[in-house]
């Protein structure tokens, strides 16, 4: 036990690690998660501006509505559903819904078919 | 029962807060979702009259501090599993806790002043 303790793995290599596809989703959580942490500071500043006077609120609005912002929204709405569904899919399993070696290899993939639908939605609601 | 594992999920504290923030995340969510597709707010005065309310004020603040809670423990877990040095941990941490408070005293301020009707 105490040797075994000893040997695990604490410090991952990330770069000699072949995933499944329940890792695949697990890891995108977290980069999602980080990218979405580091999008607050930027949303704030937004809403305050946007709340300030209405020629703010027009910058505001004429900002989002520009190319470059258009597609930073749009991975930035990728971010937000891969998160989402991701972490149902965790709530899920704390619940021990999709548990078992099968489900939750099928619970990956549907949280992976639940985005390429948001992907796909998602360019018609950008544009 | 193993106390100091070095596991980033220790405690089941910060388990529940994890969990509860993330019930409440994902509520908000959808009902923001909800909003665009049925309504958004499209001029300042609508913008300023929706973000006015009460109720809509309220549902932010726990928003932001919702966010808050879940990015520490996420960020905490990124830092333990991922970085080995203990004072680049212990650095990132500080300036983890040290951000998001902040931003949620930023958001604080301005849903209590900017967006006071």
């Amino acid at each position: 036990m105490a040797e075994n303790n000893k040997k695990r793995p604490v410090h991952l290599d990330l770069l000699h690690i072949r995933l499944p596809v329940g890792g695949v989703v697990s890891i995108l959580h977290r980069v999602t998660g980080v990218a979405l942490v580091l999008s607050l500071p930027a949303a704030i500043y937004l809403l305050r501006e946007s709340l300030l006077d209405p020629e703010g609120y027009g910058r505001v609005s004429a900002l989002l509505q520009s190319l470059p912002m258009r597609i930073l929204l749009y991975l930035l709405l990728l971010a937000v559903g891969h998160h989402f569904f991701a972490g149902i899919r965790h709530l899920l399993l704390d619940l021990d819904i999709g548990i078992s070696r099968s489900g939750s290899r099928r619970g990956a993939w549907l949280v992976l078919a639940a985005v390429a639908m948001i992907t796909v939605s998602g360019l018609f609601v950008i544009w | 029962m193993l106390r100091h594992s070095g596991s980033a999920h220790r405690g089941l504290g910060e388990w529940l807060v994890q969990r509860v923030s993330a019930l409440y995340l994902a509520a908000f969510t959808v009902w923001l979702t909800l909003r665009l597709i049925l309504g958004w707010p499209t001029d300042y005065a609508a913008w300023r009259a929706w973000l006015g309310g009460g109720s809509v004020r309220l549902a932010f603040g726990m928003f932001f501090l919702s966010v808050a809670l879940h990015a520490w423990v996420g960020m905490r877990s990124v830092f333990l599993d991922y970085l080995k040095p203990a004072w680049l941990r212990f650095t990132l941490q500080v300036l983890t806790a040290g951000g998001l408070l902040a931003l949620l005293l930023w958001a604080a301020e301005i849903l209590l002043i900017e967006a006071r009707p």
